[in-house]
């Protein structure tokens, strides 16, 4: 299989925060955890830009190389996943990782940090395909159904787009060629240097 | 004149610590300033709003983090035991007659505030360890708890460091002598029973003191903030890596104590255990130790 990539358009979004609601109820993220956010820059002046941010799925992922317990591993496809059975909630993803993406609920134990919670490109986690675990510990596996992130299906403005990385390239090229500005998909050049 | 010295010694230690402590602080508060330009500029800002300037530390904490820290670490528990083992077949234990006069080194006051930081500060130094190998032991419960055990031993240490520091203060103040100790090592290259110039304490055991003591604070400190995200993540990443590089000081001198406690002096574990030393390795290691 390909690999995959998100992709938000910032000329697209308009902070409609549908995508972070679409990801919280879909996969019964717990409180106080948030797997994907809209963030806005010069609200309210000319030039305001929203973009929704989550885990980018890195190439060369800083979280899997820092993890001093080997929780978080790389599928073939590129997805970043974490196994919240191995994660001991050091942080140190969270430190490593250049979009904020890892996310820790509050523990039971002296306020520690719960297992590390994050964007799973809405493929799962380790457990078994479609089962009752895996839905409980990671939500949805909605890749293995064939279809994309709750996020991007639930885009209204189909700013934000996700699934195999030449075809969101493709999509992506033709827009900026019509519209004839904008450059630089948003992280791209960080996510996926290589 | 000597104890004028002692009082500046000291206070330019609190001082060099206190604006330390007070830099890192405003470093902290510090937020990147978000301002309109090209889409350049705007995905700079953006990226500073996400998480921080990440080129400047986070970058470093990846790096030292994900492939220099567990090897330094896996290095030190594995080198200082070897030289440890070879001085131990080559030049072997120190022998003193226990049967002899013995002198009553350690009150019971002492001995036990120096039992709890022994228990406490091993466990943390263990379960340290076991965090940085995590990946060894396979992570989940097994790490989780030494996380939780590596929080508490560090606020039951807290108590008997402030009190050795009160107890062992004038003791283990610098003095001239402990130069000359540190050039022949303390005499430990050697089995002759040659007296060695150090009072109460010898050097060795005065630079594991001051390292445990401030080093101990600002582990604490570190630790306190990596714990509860307590700063912004700039802040928080910077003081990961001065707990993990501090932590391969303290787990070097840490195996130094042990092994010179419980193998370098044969019988020394006693010392500790009763409060008494006999007389001979008094005269020989702590040669200008004052008879009360």
């Amino acid at each position: 299989m390909a690999r995959v990539k998100f992709l938000c358009d910032v000329d697209r979004c308009i902070d409609c925060s549908g995508c972070v609601v679409a990801c919280k109820e879909g996969n019964h993220v717990p409180v106080g955890v948030n797997r994907r956010r809209v963030i806005t820059l010069d609200q309210g002046k000319p030039g305001e830009k929203s973009i929704s941010v989550s885990c980018m799925h890195c190439a060369d992922a800083p979280c899997i190389a820092v993890c001093p317990v080997d929780a978080i591993y790389q599928r073939a496809d590129g997805i970043v996943l974490v196994n919240k059975k191995t994660c001991i909630g050091c942080g140190y993803c969270f430190m490593a990782c250049p979009f904020g993406a890892p996310q820790f609920p509050k523990g039971n134990v002296f306020g520690a940090r719960g297992a590390m919670d994050k964007c799973t490109f809405c493929a799962g986690g380790p457990e078994e395909d479609f089962s009752a675990e895996e839905k409980h510990l990671y939500g949805q596996n909605r890749i293995a159904e064939g279809k994309v992130p709750l996020c991007a299906g639930m885009c209204a403005t189909k700013a934000l787009l996700a699934g195999d990385a030449d075809i969101v390239a493709d999509v992506y090229r033709e827009r900026v060629f019509q519209r004839g500005s904008g450059v630089n998909a948003w992280g791209w050049s960080k996510a996926y240097k290589e | 004149m000597q104890r004028l010295v002692h009082s500046v010694f000291l206070l330019t230690l609190f001082l060099v610590a206190g604006i330390a402590t007070v830099a890192s602080a405003q470093e902290g508060g510090a937020l990147a300033g978000v301002a309109a330009g090209s889409s350049a500029d705007y995905f700079h800002n953006l990226i500073g709003v996400v998480t921080g300037n990440w080129q400047e530390y986070g970058q470093l904490f990846t790096f030292l983090q994900g492939e220099w820290f567990w090897k330094i670490f896996l290095a030190i528990i594995t080198v200082v035991p070897t030289v440890f083992f070879l001085h131990y077949m080559i030049i072997g234990a120190k022998h003193f007659d226990h049967d002899g006069p013995q002198i009553y080194f350690f009150s019971l006051y002492a001995r036990i505030v120096h039992f709890v930081a022994a228990i406490s500060f091993s466990l943390l130094v263990v379960t340290g360890l076991m965090i940085i190998f995590g990946s060894f032991l396979g992570g989940g419960s097994l790490i989780r708890l030494a996380r939780y055990t590596h929080l508490v031993s560090a606020i039951v240490f807290a108590l008997p460091c402030v009190m050795m520091f009160m107890m062992w203060l004038k003791d283990m103040l610098p003095q001239l002598h402990d130069i000359k100790w540190m050039f022949i090592l303390g005499g430990y290259l050697s089995k002759k029973k040659v007296p060695v110039p150090a009072a109460k304490f010898n050097a060795g055991q005065k630079m594991y003191f001051w390292f445990a003591i401030f080093g101990g604070g600002v582990m604490a400190f570190t630790g306190y903030i990596i714990w509860g995200m307590g700063a912004d993540i700039e802040t928080v990443r910077l003081l990961t890596i001065i707990h993990n590089v501090l932590g391969m000081g303290i787990v070097a001198f840490y195996l130094t104590h042990v092994y010179m406690s419980v193998f370098a002096i044969a019988g020394s574990l006693e010392s500790i255990k009763t409060g008494y030393k006999p007389k001979e390795e008094v005269d020989i290691l702590h040669s200008l130790h004052k008879y009360e």
